[in-house]
């Protein structure tokens, strides 16, 4: 799961639109595909989330994101002009120097336009400007292109989409519609050349994707969330989140999802594991936020414990508007064991509502 | 020092107890000085610092992307998906009105989701770049509403205000959103975000221009290539601003007219300062050789004169400046109503009075000055003491040249006369200027022939018709011919421009009423209301139109359509029309004389256009070429089928049929809208019929004849700037007139205390001084008339044709002409009555006494 804030904020800028005009996640969806990988018009909130952890023939590390997302502005009919602003696509792009300890980020916000941005089933593409993601014969090839980085890579799926949550939706809170539709590719085979700074790198490793699409989902008293995505060494992974509370407590609508080596998910609910912070922290200079960077992951079920670190502190995407907030997201690498055999890992971390807390109720 | 001391006592001292002739010549450098610099001033402010008013919002952009008709959108997201690091700002842009004020405004729509995010995050580096445009946060907000504007401070609104704009034909109700400053020299604009203007402009489908900023390497013209491959064949790839350059080249051979039109007041100054510095050198005759016999060398007298020269140079030049600078504010206005009525749409710029222009109004005063006292003051060095101490042999040197003088003239005059058949340099006409040169000399050189030649006649008439002080008159001008052929030389070269000019304005004119007699067949027109331009062109509803055409009593309307083109880097205008003659005109107003019908018939079946007299001139090309247009996406070759006469704009104008335009570019609303009443119907009854029907429109309506005064109304107002030039330069004539007399008299105090002495009445002295001015007069008007004439043909045939590519039919405007002459002739009479004052209060008994 998730959930936005540029987005968020992008909605809480525009005039609050009709919830009631869209569609909300309820149970009993039947995904279908390819068609789910792209656009669904009639949810308000729609993301593509491709995070990854690769490295160049001679061990320089590398860590990336690319995100989509899609808000619903208006669905009036009398608006159909190509400029007219329909929904709001927004994008975010960042590169972790893993080993040389920089991290580039950067965003961009366009309307569809004439095919400015989108996500379009007919053409397999799901893109904002020169950031695109190109479906071909099976595989997604990734290119975003900025000033002072460019990434070229074709991600190939090991394992058919996963469904998180049950009976089709991803519950976040109580009430029927708090929900989203959740899917994820959990290993994606990734090459291909990452450019930085004229300097051109020949890289190797794993890919997560996230799609996901809603309407309102998230309750008022939900102040923020730590999320996790972890590629683990004996081709299993798992997916992590869960949210907190104004009071500090832990919403019981947190949940997780493995996948064994085969390909097969099972559903983790908020009591099915532990995901503790650790004494040490990285305070942002740009926020003042304090950031837990050490976790602790324990799923007494699965015989799993993992100690969670990253090579690199400074992951913050401070956002551009003083409507958005910042938020964490970063490369990490895992350490552990299962069933006392050792056990390692890499995987993405996103920490929310550090800075402040997140406002979600329009 | 001693030289100084020549200098102050020979020249300085006379010249205060000479006071006014003195304020005479150096009011004359000064106007002529002035004049130069006002159009030099006004030139950089209404033209050379010209940019295109929708540069207003744009950045630091590198490259533009534009096409005819507009840029197909869907570029904007091939361009968008390039794999390269580029910014792309598309842009809907047109004009709009606010009603309220009439004032018409650069109307700018930008994509304000893609370009107010990105500002905003470069709000925290740059917060000057950012702060130009409206906020992100607002623009967000009313994202959705398309009555939402954001307007530049200077206008006075203030956020929430609500604003009526006449957009193309309609008024609609906007809000303004937010305020952005304008204050750095920045143009007023009203900006809506790129999907408002598309619905106002009903501009679907295409966009006006693309900005691009692309990074540095590997260079513009590596970048051009790139993106130019990645387009379609119509679509062009060009520097960001290249507009403005465009019209800076159009407005270059203007500039340039103008810029000599304005030296001819510099040149009748030249005539005044010889004349002053020849009758200074004539009268201090016996001075010179009392130095030159005391010992000073030829070189001390000459640089004296010339010096002398220098002074009344500066001296005028420095009365220039503040001049020059002040006539600058009228002169920047009729130049600006010049341009915008024939070239572009612009507001001038500020008047900057830069180092280098007050550099060069010095210099060219100082300069002038010095060149036309050379060859007196040489002659001033030249005379032997011996010589100089004996009187009468002063007219002798003139007398002698007189006849080989005349014999240089006839031989410039060929000259000029070869010269005006050469062809145009670089677009110039270079050899029309020289020939105007040439010809302005040879009339200077054949004076003494022609004004001896008058002045032996006259003198054998005029004492019988006017009397004996007028025979005294003739005779004294004849006997000093060379101050009389200078004196004569200055003022005809005045009234020369001046007729010369008169003439080929009032051919001009005369050709265009001609030409609009066949031009405006229709009986009513109609075009959206606003401020008209040569370079916008607002739309007609489509409905409207077609509604029109079943009202009763009309019986056809015709259709324009005209879009601002750019053709082989000059701007041009693109237009369509119905092709079916209603009405056979008299005369057939094209190239090859063929009738109207035909050349539309051509015009309707085959992929041909026709081209206006100034786009053949400018793009050397005729009847039969193949010309290559870019039309949206695509490139198409037409065939000339004929060139047409066109005095409507400087600008090249291309017509195709209207079905051809639309098959390229598919926007059917009409530009403006000919109708006409069927035969038996009261135009004003279906002028009533129109007007109830374009009710909610905002159109203006003019019959046929509101339509040619309003073009004449307008084509005297372009003229404006050159009647001044012309007043200027006769002022700067008479005003000679004036000191030359003085001079005269001043000179002849002798001879005048003489007659004085010998019982002639003050009233004599005073009409004997009058019929000298009154004869210099006529000598005047007559050499100026003649060569008047002959320069109006230079100037109509030869730099008009060359310069703007229009043809004119020759007409003598003789009202205009006659009026003209009057008022300088009576001018010149009247710059009599001062020295013939002087002349009166002579005391004779002193000056007899000195004899």
């Amino acid at each position: 799961m998730k959930s936005r804030l540029a987005c968020i904020a992008a909605a809480l800028l525009i005039r609050p639109p009709l919830a009631a005009q869209y569609r909300v996640a309820l149970p009993g969806y039947h995904f279908e595909f390819p068609r789910d990988y792209f656009s669904h018009r009639d949810f308000q909130t729609e993301w593509w989330y491709y995070t990854g952890n690769v490295k160049s023939p001679d061990g320089h590390r590398f860590g990336f994101e690319l995100t989509f997302f899609r808000q619903a502005v208006s669905r009036d009919p009398a608006k159909t002009a190509a400029w007219d602003v329909e929904d709001l696509y927004l994008a975010h792009l960042a590169l972790s120097d893993l080993d040389g300890g920089q991290f580039y980020h950067t965003e961009r916000t366009n309307r569809a336009g004439p095919g400015i941005a989108g996500a379009s089933e007919s053409i397999g593409r799901i893109w904002n400007g020169n950031w695109q993601i190109q479906w071909d014969a099976g595989d997604q090839k990734l290119q975003a292109i900025d000033k002072r980085f460019e990434l070229r890579l074709n991600l190939h799926a090991e394992k058919l989409p996963v469904i998180h949550g049950e009976n089709g939706v991803s519950q976040k809170a109580e009430g029927p519609g708090r929900a989203s539709h959740y899917i994820s590719f959990t290993r994606l085979a990734t090459s291909g050349s990452i450019a930085l700074r004229g300097k051109k790198f020949a890289v190797n490793g794993t890919s997560w994707m996230d799609h996901e699409f809603f309407t309102h989902q998230l309750d008022s008293n939900q102040t923020g969330w730590d999320w996790l995505s972890l590629q683990l060494g004996d081709s299993t992974e798992l997916m992590l989140f869960h949210i907190r509370h104004k009071d500090g407590l832990i919403d019981p609508y947190s949940a997780g999802t493995y996948v064994d080596a085969q390909g097969k998910s099972t559903h983790l609910r908020a009591d099915d594991f532990t995901l503790q912070p650790l004494e040490e922290k990285w305070a942002s200079p740009i926020t003042r936020a304090t950031y837990p960077v050490h976790w602790k992951i324990v799923i007494p079920k699965l015989a799993i414990e993992l100690d969670v670190i990253t090579p690199l502190k400074s992951q913050e995407l401070t956002g551009n508007s003083k409507f958005a907030p910042a938020y964490w997201e970063g490369a990490i690498v895992l350490t552990g064991r299962r069933n006392a055999q050792p056990l390692t890992g890499v995987g993405y971390l996103e920490m929310t509502g550090y800075d402040r807390p997140v406002h979600l109720a329009p | 020092m001693p030289r100084l001391l020549l200098f102050y006592r020979l020249l300085v001292r006379p010249l205060f107890q000479e006071p006014v002739r003195a304020a005479l010549i150096v009011l004359a450098v000064a106007l002529g000085v002035a004049v130069v610099l006002a159009i030099d001033l006004a030139g950089n402010a209404a033209t050379g610092s010209f940019r295109s008013s929708m540069e207003t919002l744009a950045g630091d952009d590198d490259l533009e992307i534009t096409a005819t008709g507009g840029v197909p959108e869907d570029v904007v997201g091939v361009l968008a998906a390039l794999p390269y690091s580029i910014r792309v700002s598309p842009r809907i842009e047109d004009f709009a009105v606010i009603a309220e004020t009439k004032k018409s405004l650069p109307l700018i729509g930008m994509d304000l989701v893609a370009e107010g995010a990105t500002y905003a995050q470069s709000e925290s580096t740059n917060t000057a770049e950012g702060s130009a445009r409206p906020a992100v946060g607002e623009s967000f907000e009313h994202l959705g509403d398309l009555d939402s504007a954001w307007v530049s401070s200077s206008l006075g609104y203030k956020t929430g205000d609500r604003l009526q704009l006449l957009i193309n034909d309609r008024e609609s109700a906007y809000t303004v959103r937010g305020i952005y400053p304008d204050s750095n020299g920045k143009e007023s604009a009203i900006v809506m975000d790129i999907a408002a203007a598309q619905h106002a402009l009903t501009r679907y489908g295409r966009v006006d221009r693309i900005l691009l900023k692309v990074p540095q390497q590997p260079g513009l013209d590596q970048w051009t290539q790139r993106l130019r491959a990645a387009l379609p064949a119509g679509v062009n790839v060009r520097p960001q601003g290249a507009g403005t350059n465009e019209n800076r080249r159009m407005l270059a051979a203007f500039r340039w007219n103008l810029r000599l039109l304005s030296y001819i007041s510099l040149v009748v100054g030249a005539f005044l300062i010889y004349n002053a510095i020849s009758v200074s050198v004539v009268r201090r005759r016996a001075e010179v050789g009392i130095v030159r016999a005391l010992g000073a060398a030829r070189f001390a007298i000459l640089t004296a004169f010339v010096g002398e020269a220098a002074c009344f140079g500066l001296a005028g030049a420095l009365m220039g400046l503040p001049l020059g600078r002040f006539m600058a504010n009228g002169a920047v206005k009729l130049m600006a109503t010049t341009v915008q009525s024939l070239y572009v749409s612009s507001r001038p710029g500020p008047i900057e009075l830069t180092a280098s222009s007050i550099f060069f109004a010095l210099a060219i005063g100082v300069g002038v000055a010095v060149l036309s006292a050379y060859s007196p003051a040489r002659e001033a060095a030249m005379v032997s003491p011996v010589e100089a101490m004996a009187r009468g042999r002063r007219e002798y040197d003139t007398r002698v040249h007189k006849a080989r003088d005349f014999w240089l003239a006839v031989v410039l005059g060929v000259a000029a006369a070869a010269a005006s058949r050469a062809p145009a340099i670089a677009g110039k006409p270079l050899f029309g200027y020289l020939a105007a040169i040439l010809l302005v000399a040879a009339s200077a050189l054949a004076i003494p022939a022609f004004a001896d030649a008058l002045m032996s006649f006259s003198s054998r008439v005029i004492g019988g018709l006017l009397g004996v002080e007028a025979m005294l008159a003739s005779r004294s001008l004849a006997a000093s011919l060379r101050r009389t052929s200078v004196l004569v030389g200055a003022l005809s070269t005045a009234i020369a421009m001046m007729t010369s000019v008169g003439i080929m304005v009032g051919s001009f004119r005369e050709t265009v009423v001609l030409w609009m007699n066949d031009r405006l067949p229709a009986d009513l027109y109609l075009r959206p209301a606003g401020n008209p331009a040569v370079d916008h062109h607002p739309t007609i509803s489509l409905d409207l139109a077609q509604r029109l055409e079943t009202l009763p009593g009309v019986e056809a309307v015709a259709r324009l359509r005209a879009y601002e083109i750019s053709y082989d880097g000059i701007p041009a205008t693109l237009a369509s029309i119905d092709p079916q003659a209603l009405r056979k005109s008299r005369r057939s107003n094209f190239f090859s004389g063929r009738p109207i019908e035909q050349v539309f018939a051509e015009l309707r079946d085959s992929n041909a256009v026709i081209v206006s007299e100034p786009f053949t001139y400018k793009h050397h090309v005729k009847t039969s070429d193949s010309i290559t247009l870019s039309l949206g996406a695509a490139q198409a070759t037409f065939r000339i089928a004929d060139v047409y006469y066109d005095y409507s704009s400087e600008r090249g104008i291309i017509i195709m049929a209207r079905a051809t335009l639309l098959r390229y570019l598919p926007d059917p609303a009409p530009s403006s809208l000919g109708v006409y009443v069927a035969p038996g119907t009261a135009v004003e009854t279906v002028r009533a019929e129109l007007e109830r029907a374009a009710a909610g429109h905002s159109i203006l309506m003019f019959s046929n004849r509101d339509l040619r005064a309003e073009a004449i109304r307008i084509f005297d107002r372009t003229f404006a700037i050159t009647y001044a030039l012309e007043a200027v330069a006769v002022v700067v004539g008479v005003m000679g007139i004036a000191g030359a007399l003085l001079a005269l008299v001043i000179d002849r105090r002798r001879e005048l205390g003489l007659l004085r002495f010998l019982g002639a009445a003050t009233g004599q002295v005073r009409k004997l001084i009058l019929v000298e001015a009154a004869l210099l007069g006529v000598l005047a008007n007559l050499a100026g008339l003649i060569q008047g004439f002959a320069l109006s043909l230079i100037l109509i045939y030869v730099i008009n044709k060359q310069s703007f590519g229009w043809t004119i039919r020759f007409h003598w405007p003789m009202q205009i002409l006659l009026g003209a002459l009057t008022v300088v002739y009576a001018a010149t009479i009247l710059a009599g009555l001062y020295p013939a004052q002087v002349a009166v209060r002579l005391n004779p008994l002193e000056v007899v006494h000195e004899e």
